[in-house]
């Protein structure tokens, strides 16, 4: 490589960047933690792990100084280290110095071409690690495991990376002896809009939670419009979470200013109430929206909907225009799949005489028309199901005969795996050199 | 002029085999009843089957804080304590087992200024009604926001419910499964107790043959009629041996290892390696230094001879659990002071200069004294669902907590470093040389350890919820601690540091890995916690002190040291 730019890459390839880097991380890594001990820990990831700069407090009189963040410290890392193979990468090629090695591993004492079991063994060997034999013959020895262990980290840093903006992680709760076909985000809503009227199937217009939550004008916003939707959709407001009040624990006041005129609404109170913070305490959101319903210009009343299926349980409710019946459901957005999951048991042990949960499994029939697919799947504690790119973890239940899957689709699943494996290589084998020329230094 | 050399080994080794046998020589008087097959007999608690001399000796532990019960001054075997507290319980009722120390507690019982330390439950009985009045007080207080005397108060309280539920037969399930279909189920579901309080009692129509048996060795005891408890006892013990063979074999094998105690005995062996390591110490200074190579060979004699009872210890609880050696916070106490003994071994068979066996020997008892301060009723529990897997119980975690041993192996070696070159002139430049090339391995070692235990513990999480990395507490520690071994490895690559500011890196080293293992514990978060743990927080602190102490005198300019080490 050209010297000039050797020298001007030297200060960006320097161990003293490293060092610094791997002290700031540590230093992130630990205001984060303590940090999840006050916020949500997704919160506390967004703001510490997964941002190129923070406001940090140090616990003293509510100081807070500016501080990289996991972004930065990442990208300063990957640069770094690249920069200090670019500068310090030797390339050699020595395929003689394999093949004499190769032929060293013979048996000569005993005359020509006489093939032992050694001899052979020492063929299979070469056949399978010929990757790392030729590896070998591109580094030395000396750097090879150094480089193997970085290769790793790159993969492992570009894993979380692509899982960070891949993956997607849904839910598919179904009851025994029911049968599911779409998993749903806890995270998002949609509003959805059923006409059960067509034999053997509904249809339903959906609209989603962005397009709820962007028409939030009061009453006098614009109406969502489509031709599709039976009605227009005036939101009238839009709760991210919300607590249901009935008539005797509300106050009264808001009673009299109640805007639901038909349905629930007029029985319940939406009340908003501040969004969970983490998931991983369990705590979801349950939105509501408050929206009246327009006729070709002619208003069919104003409709509460909170989120069906948690809490008050079935909210979907009929709304009649001319004289058809729809329903309207509030409902976690879904995600239909082409395959479905029919639950034939869901088991649930404990240790005797102990609250400790010993198993959950969900006994499941897995159908895919398209794919020739129809199997039974046992689906348990560290045993998913992998299945068309999406992998199912039995994640919980709810009651003795509902059990609740995890399903994630995340493209980058592979790459931990290759990137440990490779840093353990590499760690071994650079560790190895070392250990064994310091063994046959002292043994000499 | 040799005998020496051969004496003191010999006596150290035969010194050790006494100390390890002595628990578990058979004893002249054992008694009018037969406690020991007694104590041998399996019963289902916590979700595993043991013998019953676990069960007595794992509730005075949490009750009593010690295996042995006092009555009238004298103090009695846990297992003699049990079958009084279930046959005979208003005579149990003046054992001193409740163990209060918070003095305003103790007031609340009526023992002001006292120095007794462990009460009676007719004592405790006696004050029910002041210490009702406080229970109503605390009912609603959540853990974490009550005051020490209010936990101290709620700790007895569950110590109570832990004895009373012995008491009334609840605990242990005791009546074994001997039809199919059949579970282990508590006595008092086929028998009423013959406790006043269990009056009107629903007990089961028909009890079941063993629960008859297990009736009539406890009437026995209660009419004080020996031969008929044994008899009884001796026909019961052999149909269990006849159906449940295997599992009568493992409660024998647990009443033995609770005998031996193997950490017990560990951690009195190790302090024995430790002072004959410092006779060697000591001695090395005299004329043709024989007495300090004795004490020398005598330390690693008795280092292997330790060694070999903690490998027994460990593989004992792996035979009794069915777990991988770590499922628990006590357990990787354990495993990891028998990695860093290990390790330590192996330097000091690499380099014979005695600072392998020293520190094997300190590390071995640290580690043993604060496995033995965790414990806490039964240390074999059963794994929840998501963690019950021997594949990853036995991969990463083992990987992990090789990881913590390492790199405590190299803070301890750091600490010796600087406190030989700042206090002694021991540190030659041949010791520098070879303490840092230990140190180096040991890092080395550490960091590939801490680094494929975190990934494989990413990897487990991705297997059981789809989620590779959580930003977990636990796993965060993990991390620092991985990244503490490279930045010591980069800084000496790239010159930045020497021996000395490796050995001050190192010993930072030992703070990091402390906070990884305890400490995100403590913040009491995360899905890893293993349980709060109330004074484990100071001793942390003093810990961390006496850590950053060792780090400024290591950064002491070296022409203030003792040792001139250029």
């Amino acid at each position: 490589m050209n010297n000039t730019i050797k020298k001007a890459l030297s200060p960006v390839a320097s161990l003293r960047l490293t060092v610094a880097l791997f002290a700031a991380a540590m230093v992130l890594i630990l205001a984060g933690t303590i940090a999840q001990k006050y916020q949500g820990n997704w919160a506390v990831v967004d703001e510490y792990f997964r941002s190129l700069w923070l406001m940090m407090p140090i616990g003293i009189a509510g100081l807070k100084v500016p501080f990289i963040g996991g972004y930065s410290i990442c990208i300063l890392m990957l640069v770094n280290l690249i920069a200090a193979h670019a500068v310090r990468f030797k390339i050699q090629w020595k395929p003689g110095k394999i093949l004499q090695a190769f032929i060293n591993l013979f048996p000569t004492h005993s005359g020509r071409g006489k093939f032992t079991w050694k001899s052979i063994a020492t063929i299979l060997l070469f056949f399978s690690l010929w990757p790392f034999l030729l590896w070998h013959a591109i580094i030395p020895w000396k750097r090879a495991g150094i480089i193997t262990t970085h290769v790793g980290l790159i993969l492992l840093l570009t894993g979380e990376l692509v899982t960070g903006l891949f993956a997607v992680e849904w839910q598919m709760p179904i009851d025994e002896g029911h049968s599911a076909n779409y998993a749903h985000d806890i995270r998002e809503v949609e509003l959805a809009i059923v006409d059960p009227s067509p034999e053997g199937h509904d249809n339903v217009v959906i609209v989603p939670q962005s397009v709820l939550a962007d028409h939030k004008d009061g009453a006098g916003g614009a109406a969502i419009q489509n031709e599709l939707l039976p009605f227009d959709i005036q939101v009238i407001d839009w709760m991210p979470n919300a607590q249901l009040q009935g008539p005797m624990s509300a106050e009264p006041q808001r009673w009299e200013n109640n805007p639901a005129t038909k349905g629930m609404g007029t029985m319940a109170l939406a009340t908003q109430i501040p969004t969970a913070t983490g998931v991983e305490g369990g705590r979801v959101d349950a939105p509501a929206v408050y929206m009246k319903l327009i006729h070709n210009g002619q208003p069919l009343g104003t409709w509460l909907a909170p989120l069906h299926g948690i809490g008050m349980g079935d909210t979907r409710q009929p709304v009649t225009v001319g004289d058809k019946t729809y329903l309207i459901e509030l409902r976690f957005k879904r995600d239909y799949k082409p395959y479905t999951l029919h639950l034939i048991d869901f088991k649930h042990d404990k240790f005797v005489g102990t609250q400790v949960a010993r198993n959950f499994s969900s006994e499941v029939r897995l159908t895919d028309p398209a794919n020739h697919t129809d199997r039974t799947v046992l689906i348990y504690m560290n045993h998913p199901l992998r299945y068309r790119g999406e992998t199912f973890y039995q994640s919980g239940y709810f009651g003795e005969t509902r059990t609740i899957l995890q399903v994630v689709r995340n493209p980058g699943w592979l790459l931990p795996y290759a990137a440990c494996a490779l840093v353990s290589l590499g760690l071994i084998l650079h560790f190895g050199v070392m250990l064994s020329k310091f063994v046959s230094r002292t043994r000499r | 002029m040799n005998k020496p050399v051969k004496i003191i080994p010999i006596v150290a080794v035969l010194l050790s085999l006494i100390v390890i046998a002595r628990p578990v020589m058979p004893k002249h008087d054992s008694g009018l009843y037969d406690l020991d097959t007694l104590a041998r007999l399996p019963v289902s608690a916590g979700g595993r089957t043991k013998p019953l001399d676990t069960v007595a000796r794992n509730s005075l532990m949490i009750v009593s804080d010690r295996q042995t019960a006092t009555l009238d001054g004298k103090r009695r075997p846990a297992i003699r304590w049990l079958i009084d507290l279930v046959a005979r319980p208003h005579e149990a009722g003046k054992y001193e087992v409740f163990r209060v120390d918070h003095p305003d507690v103790k007031s609340l019982i009526g023992a002001v200024n006292s120095d007794q330390k462990r009460f009676s439950f007719d004592h405790i009985f006696e004050h029910r009604q002041a210490l009702s009045q406080q229970s109503a007080l605390i009912e609603n207080v959540e853990r974490k926001n009550m005051t020490v005397y209010q936990r101290q108060l709620s700790e007895l309280f569950s110590h109570v419910n832990v004895y009373t539920s012995l008491r009334d037969w609840h605990t242990p399930y005791a009546v074994p499964p001997l039809a199919q279909g059949e579970d282990w189920r508590p006595l008092v579901q086929d028998l009423r107790a013959p406790h006043p309080e269990h009056e009107g009692h629903e007990a089961h129509p028909e009890p079941s043959a063993a629960a008859k048996r297990l009736g009539y060795i406890l009437m026995a005891y209660q009419n004080q009629e020996p031969d008929r408890f044994n008899s009884e006892l001796a026909d019961y013990a052999t149909m269990l041996d006849q159906q449940m063979p295997d599992i009568t074999r493992k409660a024998r094998f647990e009443v033995f290892f609770n005998q031996l105690q193997p950490f017990y005995q560990g951690t009195v062996l190790y302090v024995l390696a430790f002072l004959l390591v410092c006779g060697s110490l000591l001695t090395a200074g005299l004329k043709g230094s024989v007495i300090s190579t004795a004490f020398a060979r005598a330390t690693v004699a008795v280092l292997v001879v330790t060694f070999i009872l903690h490998t027994f210890g460990l593989a004992a609880r792996v035979y009794m659990q069915g777990y991988a050696p770590v499922t628990n916070l006590y357990s990787s106490a354990v495993f990891l002071g028998w990695f860093c003994v290990a390790m330590g071994l192996f330097l000091e068979w690499l380099f014979k200069n005695g600072m392998g066996a020293a520190l094997s020997a300190v590390i071995g008892f640290v580690t043993l004294i604060i496995a033995h301060n965790l414990a806490d009723g039964d240390t074999m529990n059963m794994m929840q669902a998501v963690l019950d897997s021997n594949f990853w119980l036995s991969t990463h975690v083992i990987t992990v907590t090789i990881g913590y041993s390492a790199t405590f192996l190299a803070g301890f070696l750091g600490i010796a470093y600087i406190l030989m070159g700042v206090y002694t002139p021991s540190l030659t430049s041949e010791r520098n040389k070879t303490l840092a090339k230990m140190m180096y391995g040991v890092i080395a070692f550490a960091l590939l350890f801490s680094f494929v235990g975190t990934v494989l513990g990413g990897i487990w999480a991705d297997q059981s919820w789809g989620r590779f990395w959580g930003w977990d507490p636990k796993e965060n520690g993990a991390v620092l601690i991985v990244l503490m071994n490279a930045l010591i490895l980069h800084a000496r690559w790239g010159g930045m540091v020497k021996a000395r500011g490796v050995a001050v890196l190192a010993v930072f080293g030992n703070i990091v890995t402390a906070w990884s293992w305890f400490g995100t514990n403590m913040l009491g978060v995360g899905l890893h916690s293993y349980g709060f743990m109330d004074s484990a927080v100071m001793w942390m602190l003093l810990f961390v002190a006496t850590q950053l102490a060792v780090m400024t005198a290591g950064m002491i300019p070296l022409s203030r040291w003792r040792s001139t080490t250029q």
